[in-house]
């Protein structure tokens, strides 16, 4: 493996994305963990660059991190967890045993993926570059995927009506 | 030039400690943070399959993922609120009332 | 493709350096000598009252919300208008009217929002 710029950019990427996902996971506050998730989501956007998937990219820095972790950090916020700190988390034998099964599970998805797509890609396609722009994303979508595209435009009025409904009372 | 395998790698490893996540803590907003990364870590592999194959399927894949992880979101978290404010807590294991 | 981004590279390292620097170097070489009044909160010249850990209204909840989802139809509006122009015309036709469809869909959504009263401050 030679040393060039990607693969430096690949590895501290993925380095960073791993460890702020171990950090996510481990803090006590929740503001910490939004803000280490969001770190990771940066991380996993430059990722997406790496893979010359330039509109996902900048999907992934608006819509994750500008706005999915603002209403994380908006409801932290808005349920203040300060008082209860105490006991919130109880470790017992099946956090344990729920670790190792996880970590069963990474032996298997890392086995097949790694194992199973060894050499298997002579490099990246020759038209992932052209792919990963918004022009043919967009062609694509509203010519050959219009009914996913309107379902989503349903999935977002269901989103909307509910939200009200659930949260639309007086809070205090 | 990085071999596909290496992502594929990067996103077991992201869903592994997503998975973990959910089932060693118990605090409802936390859980649904590892759910966000556990949606995150399949993106990359939609867009690693998509590059490699250089078929636009799977970017439309991750689109419409994170359309939906965004009405989720939404939903989710306003279902979290009005639980705390039922039960004053959110810890996941005082919520049973739906167990049997 | 990838060496176009190192002008951004560039500006991420030296926007991450430069805040590093300044917060240790003024940690470092910055006198310290405190006292009560500089240690409390600064709250425009006024007294503070209470903590700033306050739980939120539900009222900025809403707003967030409302803003995502709207923010989702934006976003599927960004590749639409690069791709229109190229687009053949049977096809521009169809992609239009989808995405009248589209944005009458949630059209639908704001009106309910605007009747709810979800976005009034009081």
């Amino acid at each position: 493996m030679k040393f060039d710029l990607e693969t430096v950019l690949f590895i501290s990427l993925s380095v960073l994305s791993v460890v702020s996902a171990i950090y996510m996971i481990t803090r006590k506050n929740p503001i910490n963990s939004a803000l280490f998730l969001i770190l990771n989501f940066f991380t996993v956007s430059g990722l997406y660059l790496l893979l010359k998937a330039q509109f996902i990219a900048i999907i992934q820095v608006l819509v994750y991190m500008g706005a999915i972790m603002v209403l994380f950090i908006f409801v932290i916020m808005l349920l203040n967890l300060q008082f209860q700190k105490k006991k919130l988390e109880s470790y017992s034998y099946k956090s344990l045993t729920s670790i190792l099964l996880a970590i069963m599970l990474f032996g298997i998805l890392g086995y097949t993926v790694y194992f199973g797509f060894e050499g298997k890609f002579k490099g990246m396609s020759d038209k992932a570059l052209e792919i990963g722009t918004a022009e043919k994303l967009g062609a694509e979508l509203f010519t050959n995927y219009s009914f996913p595209f309107e379902l989503a435009s349903f999935l977002l009025l269901a989103a909307i009506v509910g939200a009200i409904v659930l949260a639309k009372k007086k809070f205090e | 030039m990085i071999e596909i395998n290496y992502y594929l790698l990067v996103s077991a490893v992201l869903f592994s400690i997503g998975v973990i996540g959910v089932l060693v803590r118990r605090n409802a907003i936390i859980i649904f943070m590892c759910i966000e990364l556990m949606l995150n870590s399949i993106n990359l592999t939609l867009v690693a399959f998509s590059s490699f194959l250089g078929n636009i399927n799977g970017q439309i894949f991750v689109f419409i993922v994170m359309t939906v992880a965004a009405a989720e979101a939404a939903i989710g978290l306003a279902i979290i609120i009005s639980m705390f404010r039922n039960k004053e807590s959110l810890n996941i294991d005082e919520i049973n009332i739906l167990k049997w | 493709m990838l060496e176009s981004y190192i002008p951004i590279i560039i500006i991420i390292v030296i926007a991450v350096i430069f805040g590093i620097v300044n917060v240790f170097f003024s940690s470092l070489f910055g006198p310290k000598r405190p006292n009560k009044e500089k240690l409390s909160t600064y709250e425009s010249g006024i007294e503070p009252i209470g903590t700033a850990h306050e739980r939120f209204s539900v009222k900025f909840y809403m707003v967030a919300v409302l803003f995502i989802l709207f923010d989702i139809e934006v976003v599927f509006l960004y590749p639409w208008a690069a791709a229109f122009i190229n687009l053949e015309s049977a096809k521009m036709l169809y992609s239009f009217i989808s995405v009248s469809v589209f944005i009458v869909i949630l059209l639908i959504g704001y009106i309910y929002v605007i009747k709810k009263g979800a976005l009034k401050w009081d």
